[in-house]
């Protein structure tokens, strides 16, 4: 199961939040299903080489979200509630939007590097006149 | 913070007459947490180390581990029982060999345990017989972390634990101590491998000529660092762009370069203002905020 | 362990004084047969005497030999860290390491002059065992201040070499000094039995001095002490 997530030092972004965004991801997808049990803390820990707080913080946040219950003694089981469930279709049109995208900006010469700092930027500092087009 | 510190120093210091090694440091390591000790080599981190060991006897100051005072011998002692201690170059005795030295390790500590000894024996591919002083460096480390990783200490205190150890082993050794953290042990280590500490810390400490010039949870370091290049028609005066944050500005032609420990956003709105034409943002990894940190003072 | 740890790295020096010790006494005594007269007796005891007089210096250049060590060395090797992580005392390790070698110094007394006392027996010569005793409990006893004296040194000094050599300093120095002016306070004189030979018989006679015994012994308990408060201020 740690097999599947892989989390980078050096992007910027906190640890933890990269797991649960991963543990997100693979429950969005279908990866991850109702009641399948994560790793216990000491082992994905060890798997990733990371601190065992990160795992920690990962989890308790999530379960805060409701979508993993911490069974105290067992482990850590995913709740797919039906609105993750729908939100699993979402993220696939998302998914292919951006395919789309990409294959364009690759198209116009922008590197990969480039395109995903660009991204960065936009989504932790986007410009004003996107923000005026986020109000739905 | 409900649970108190491994380590709390007040105002802890050494000199040795005009030089001073460790200048008035207050320096808190949490329970549970790996916190990392950065620093170049003579920064005093050894000196810290050894201090709170009872080895080298403070100048000024003084310092609790695991609740114990350091500058009273009888409890310095007493930590020391709860204290699992891993020294730069792994001291071992030349005279004895790998199971001489192990059966010599074990009879100090209640907390030593016989079976996962065994285990990184043979983990680690040591020979009982060998004699220590025809062992490698290699193995040499490995047999100066098994002593400490025997046991199931309170604190770990490591200092260049990775010096002499290839890659898998540095790989075992991160993995070890993600386990032993993982078991409810608090870890201080200090390293030169930033790469190391990136991936496995909690907290960082960096020390810098004997002075304590951060200690940041890693997570806030990433949140908070950026790298922010900017171009411009026509490039501003920095003092325009030098808010709080800022930790240094380069101007190359119009092209002008910020590194920033906090505030990042900030400096972007602020170079919006002044008509940024391309604004581009990078974390930065801790090598960098390392490098930066120190050359800076 | 620490017991352990003390002989393992005062075993191969222990051994080799032991050797030269007894090869050296056996060999004395085996070959005095041939350079004495018919008249055994006071020629024997003159011999027995004599060879007190090298076993004394050759076993006050082994403890000195076996009171180096110790933590001032460990720290030249490396290997202080490590010592000084264990859960145990300063004046703890001191005083296991003196321990250990007294129980080495008396060894290395003691057995020298049994084997004088085998040799001679099985030659046939008229040894008496009451002397044997008065010779090597007078090594032993006044002797253990030269160790203590040797642990002291090795407390201030770290050189593997010039530890010893500094030991050898102060001795020399302080037998010359006692000897010109202090001759009643004598260590040599006490532990080379001069003070209790008679000259014409030259057997050891008179009572016991327990007390001289009990002032050398109080002055290696000083020195002892001595080293602990060193090594108990020292930085490592």
């Amino acid at each position: 199961m740690g097999l599947f997530f892989k989390l980078n030092p050096t992007t910027g972004q906190p640890l933890y939040l990269q797991l649960m965004q991963q543990i997100r991801h693979a429950a969005e997808t279908g990866a991850l299903r109702d009641g399948d049990q994560l790793p216990g803390i000491r082992t994905l820990a060890e798997e990733l080489v990371v601190s065992p707080n990160t795992i920690v913080k990962a989890y308790s946040e999530l379960q805060h979200e409701g979508l993993l219950d911490l069974r105290h003694g067992s482990g850590a089981f995913v709740c797919v509630k039906r609105r993750t469930r729908s939100m699993a279709d979402d993220v696939q049109f998302a998914r292919r939007r951006l395919r789309d995208l990409l294959d364009d900006l690759r198209d116009n010469g922008l590197t990969d590097e480039e395109i995903k700092r660009a991204f960065e930027a936009e989504l932790l500092y986007p410009a004003p006149s996107t923000q005026l087009t986020r109000k739905r | 913070m409900t649970n108190p510190p491994v380590i709390l120093t007040r105002d802890l210091t050494k000199s040795y007459g005009a030089a001073t090694a460790v200048r008035a440091l207050n320096l808190s390591v949490q329970k549970n947490r790996i916190t990392a000790f950065l620093g170049q080599n003579g920064a005093g981190k050894s000196t810290t180390i050894k201090m709170l060991l009872g080895m080298v006897r403070p100048t000024c100051g003084d310092a609790d581990v695991l609740g114990k005072r350091i500058s009273n011998a009888k409890e310095n002692c007493e930590l020391r029982r709860r204290v699992a201690h891993v020294a730069e170059n792994e001291p071992l005795y030349s005279y004895m060999t790998v199971e001489q030295t192990i059966a010599f390790a074990s009879s100090f500590y209640p907390d030593w345990q016989p079976d996962h000894a065994g285990k990184l024996l043979s983990q680690y591919r040591l020979l009982p017989r060998q004699k220590v002083k025809t062992l490698s460096k290699g193995m040499r480390t490995k047999l100066a972390l098994l002593l400490a990783f025997a046991r199931r200490p309170d604190l770990l205190i490591l200092d260049e634990p990775s010096e002499g150890l290839d890659p898998v082993g540095i790989e075992d050794l991160l993995q070890t101590l993600v386990a032993k953290a993982a078991d409810g042990a608090s870890i201080f280590f200090s390293s030169h491998q930033i790469a190391e500490v990136e991936r496995i810390a909690d907290q960082v400490c960096i020390l810098h000529h004997g002075c304590l010039l951060m200690n940041a949870s890693l997570d806030q370091l990433r949140q908070s660092y950026r790298r922010i290049n900017l171009s411009f028609a026509s490039a501003p005066a920095q003092q325009d762009l030098r808010i709080t944050g800022v930790e240094k500005i380069r101007t190359e032609g119009r092209r002008i370069s910020i590194f920033a420990s906090q505030n990042a956003d900030a400096v972007i709105a602020r170079a919006r203002d002044l008509n940024a034409v391309s604004v581009d943002v990078a974390p930065v990894a801790l090598r960098e905020i390392f490098l930066e940190t120190v050359r800076e003072n | 362990m620490l017991w352990y740890k003390s002989w393992l790295e005062t075993r191969s020096r222990f051994f080799t004084c032991l050797a030269v010790l007894v090869v050296f006494s056996a060999l004395f005594i085996h070959h005095a047969q041939g350079f004495l007269h018919p008249e055994w007796k006071t020629e024997f005891n003159r011999l027995l005497f004599i060879a007190h007089e090298y076993v004394v210096v050759l076993w006050i250049l082994s403890v000195v030999l076996l009171g180096m060590g110790g933590l001032r060395r460990e720290n030249a090797a490396g290997t202080s860290s490590l010592t000084l992580s264990l859960p145990v005392g300063r004046a703890h390790l001191l005083a296991v390491r003196f321990a250990v070698g007294v129980l080495e110094a008396i060894t290395l007394g003691v057995v020298p002059w049994m084997t004088i006392f085998v040799v001679a027996d099985l030659g046939g010569m008229p040894v008496q065992f009451p002397q044997i005793v008065f010779y090597a409990s007078l090594l032993v006893g006044g002797g253990l201040a030269y160790f203590a004296l040797a642990i002291l040194v090795s407390s201030l000094v770290e050189g593997e070499y010039t530890a010893p050599a500094v030991a050898f300093g102060p001795l020399f120095l302080a037998t010359i000094i006692f000897d010109t002016w202090l001759r009643r306070f004598d260590l040599w004189r006490l532990v080379t039995a001069s003070f209790f030979v008679d000259r014409t018989t030259y057997l050891l006679s008179g009572p016991f001095p327990w007390l001289a015994i009990l002032a050398s012994l109080c002055v290696a308990a000083l020195m002892l002490l001595a080293s602990v408060r060193i090594v108990q201020s020292r930085d490592f």
